[in-house]
């Protein structure tokens, strides 16, 4: 009896607590103790599997969390010295140069780009005034930058549906954490009730405070089937990365190479920036992922350019060169060549 | 159990909801219990709101004049249906009429308990809060079957399968507030059989005029796995007269569609626990939710579970109001403190 009266306290105590996460109170305390030990046993582990890397010149961790790497360039220096001669002297304003992406920074090569066309099968996503589907643009314009890049940039180019096939968030990560791609685009179209216009907006994953974003956060979340543990784990395990860096770089590349032709083409178009955002479809890949609002179907005039085949062409062009843009920063001059829309 | 002092103030309701994708059930303090199904409807237009009389009507009210309405049925798989703000304002208008339903005194207190489906997402329970949290003083959210599990004392060693409308949902308890591991949810539930015997009977009779809501009472009214030995047959129009059509093999394969996916996830469910508890959680599965009421379905599942050694499955009594009264329960049982910053 005593037994069932105290199993019964703790179900209550844990009812209250779930409940003051679920609205972000208490959360610090509550997961405090779970944290700190294994950061604790983490960082020393760390260092010296990166004193041991670095040292026989086979950099390739690109995603370790940039403290650690500059504390490993101070821990290097002192034991080193100068001996190193030509190696960079200060890591952190190597790493954090604007520019530099860590693909470059370590040598390392993009080969496969994983591109996801947002939802699909029973998800349409967001309808135009004239019926057109969110789903039905995504496929479309990934398949065209999938040709794309296939042809043109010779690069390996999977997508987590080919068709109009259901497939729900924890499927799409689980699908990007599998594919060893380098990069991955989740491809998405804006609806805005409130406004008018046509906007543009890129994200990468991120904490927001913008109840605005958090709400179209929490369109796109809907199908996960993660629980909340899972996702806690998952965000635990990118806090700090420099993931979220490069994330930030890649967004900004395809954000401004996709506002800058388009507005080309159409004035009236509005940047909404780059965004951080808990999109759980950023979370699979452990590499740079974002999330596009290529265009605004709440938008009639849009839409109906959408409706042109040589407009998602165009689109699909500016996200290569997004990409583009990305992998060569600092060296690319690249400007759409846009064809005329028939 | 020993009843907190403070509880005894009468300007407390005590409620406990079960926010369901086809009915919402509402179990209260002041000994009042009821139910609607899970419609929300607005007059089209000024002249519709003139014939039903009303700004928002609900359940089979709503259903009985969808024609005139902007009729909505906001939780979809048992959460709030993705990116359309009229879906929060429904699930808002569902909570006030069930809370007016139960006749809460002028300036009395509210404290609630809310079952939504097991494995959703932190942004989904966000949703279900928001919407409900303006009612109401107090807000406690918790999973559905968590909340059946509570109301029937089955705290330790059990495994409780909510078979609703949207969602099947699995909830093993082991004396602590189920974690994430302990849930489950799956698609396969009310719906997807109605979808299937949709199909089904679109394909055998081509020239009868049904619809889904006619195919939903076909099944409420017939349900069975396994075998019956009475005919099914129904009265389907077919050019507009009255003729009797034999559905019994149809409405046999439908209700049987659900049954592998959730026997899987069932033997899953026991498998993923502790091995020395597996034989004591086997002979404790509780069935509960609309799909309880399948006839047969505990022996199929029993049947389906025998090679993996002896079991025992039973059914919930009051399917329309376990997840409400257990809701209430946990309300009623829930220490003072706990209420206050929630």
């Amino acid at each position: 009896m005593k037994k069932e009266h105290r199993m019964r306290q703790d179900i209550l105590r844990g009812v209250y607590e779930d409940n003051l996460r679920i609205i972000g109170k208490g959360h610090a305390a509550i997961y405090k103790h779970r944290y700190y030990l294994p950061r604790r046993l983490l960082i020393p582990l760390l260092l010296s599997i990166l004193i041991i890397i670095s040292q026989s010149s086979l950099v390739s961790a690109p995603f370790l969390p940039e403290k650690y790497l500059r504390t490993l360039a101070s821990v290097k220096t002192l034991t080193a010295g100068s001996a190193a001669g030509d190696g960079p002297s200060d890591y952190k304003a190597f790493i954090g140069a604007p520019g530099v992406p860590i693909s470059r920074v370590f040598g390392l090569g993009v080969k496969t780009i994983m591109l996801d066309p947002g939802h699909g099968g029973a998800d349409n996503g967001t309808k135009g005034h004239l019926g057109t589907k969110e789903k039905d643009l995504a496929l479309d314009i990934a398949r065209r930058l999938k040709d794309r890049l296939m042809k043109d940039g010779g690069f390996n180019v999977l997508m987590t549906r080919e068709g109009d096939t259901t497939l729900p968030l924890n499927k799409r990560v689980e699908l990007a954490k599998r594919s060893r791609a380098d990069l991955f685009l989740s491809i998405h179209l804006n609806y805005l009730p409130s406004r008018p216009i046509n906007m543009i907006e890129t994200y990468y994953f991120g904490p927001s405070s913008d109840p605005n974003t958090l709400k179209l956060a929490e369109q796109e979340n809907a199908d996960s089937s993660y629980g909340m543990s899972d996702f806690r784990k998952i965000i635990e395990k990118i806090e700090e990365t420099l993931k979220l860096q490069e994330s930030r770089q890649f967004a900004a590349s395809i954000q401004k190479k996709l506002f800058m032709n388009i507005k080309r083409e159409n004035g009236a178009v509005y940047d909404f920036g780059v965004k951080r955002a808990p999109f759980v479809v950023l979370l699979g890949a452990d590499v740079p992922a974002v999330l596009a609002e290529v265009s605004c179907l709440s938008n009639n005039e849009e839409e109906i350019k959408l409706g042109n085949a040589q407009h998602r062409e165009n689109i699909a062009r500016y996200l290569e060169l997004g990409i583009l843009d990305y992998l060569n920063k600092g060296d690319a001059t690249y400007e759409a060549r846009r064809q005329p829309e028939r | 159990m020993k009843q907190d002092d403070s509880r005894k103030d009468e300007n407390v309701l005590f409620v406990g909801i079960d926010l369901g994708t086809s009915r919402s059930s509402i179990s209260a303090s002041n000994d009042t219990r009821q139910w609607i199904e899970s419609y929300v409807g607005w007059p089209k237009d000024f002249i519709a709101m003139q014939v039903v009389g009303k700004p928002v009507l609900f359940g089979a009210e709503a259903l009985a004049n969808r024609l005139s309405l902007d009729l909505c049925r906001p939780l979809e798989h048992g959460v709030i249906k993705e990116g359309i703000s009229r879906n929060e304002e429904a699930v808002r208008d569902i909570i006030r009429h069930l809370l007016d339903l139960v006749n809460p005194q002028a300036g009395q207190k509210i404290h609630a308990v809310v079952g939504v489906p097991a494995d959703t997402l932190k942004v989904n329970k966000l949703a279900i809060r928001r919407a409900v949290a303006e009612s109401v003083d107090s807000l406690m959210v918790v999973t559905e079957p968590f909340a059946v599990a509570y109301g029937l004392n089955l705290l330790n060693n059990s495994l409780v399968i909510d078979i609703g409308a949207g969602t099947t949902d699995f909830c093993i308890m082991h004396g602590t507030i189920p974690t994430e591991d302990d849930q489950k949810t799956i698609l396969n539930a009310g719906d997807s059989i109605d979808d299937q015997l949709f199909s089904s009977l679109v394909e055998k009779y081509p020239n009868a005029r049904f619809n889904r809501n006619m195919v939903r009472q076909f099944k409420e009214q017939y349900s069975f796995v396994k075998d019956v030995a009475e005919e099914v047959r129904v009265e389907i129009p077919v050019d507009g007269k009255p003729v009797p059509h034999d559905i019994k093999n149809e409405i046999k394969r439908a209700c049987e569609s659900i049954m592998p996916a959730l026997t899987e996830t069932t033997i899953e469910m026991i498998a993923r626990f502790d091995p020395e508890f597996q034989v004591k959680i086997k002979n404790n599965i509780v069935l509960a939710g609309g799909g309880s009421l399948i006839r047969g379905i505990r022996e199929y599942l029993q049947e389906a579970l025998k090679e993996y050694g002896p079991c025992r499955v039973t059914g919930v009594e009051d399917p329309l109001f376990s997840g409400s009264d257990g809701a209430l329960k946990l309300a009623k049982d829930m220490p003072v403190k706990y209420w206050e910053p929630l």
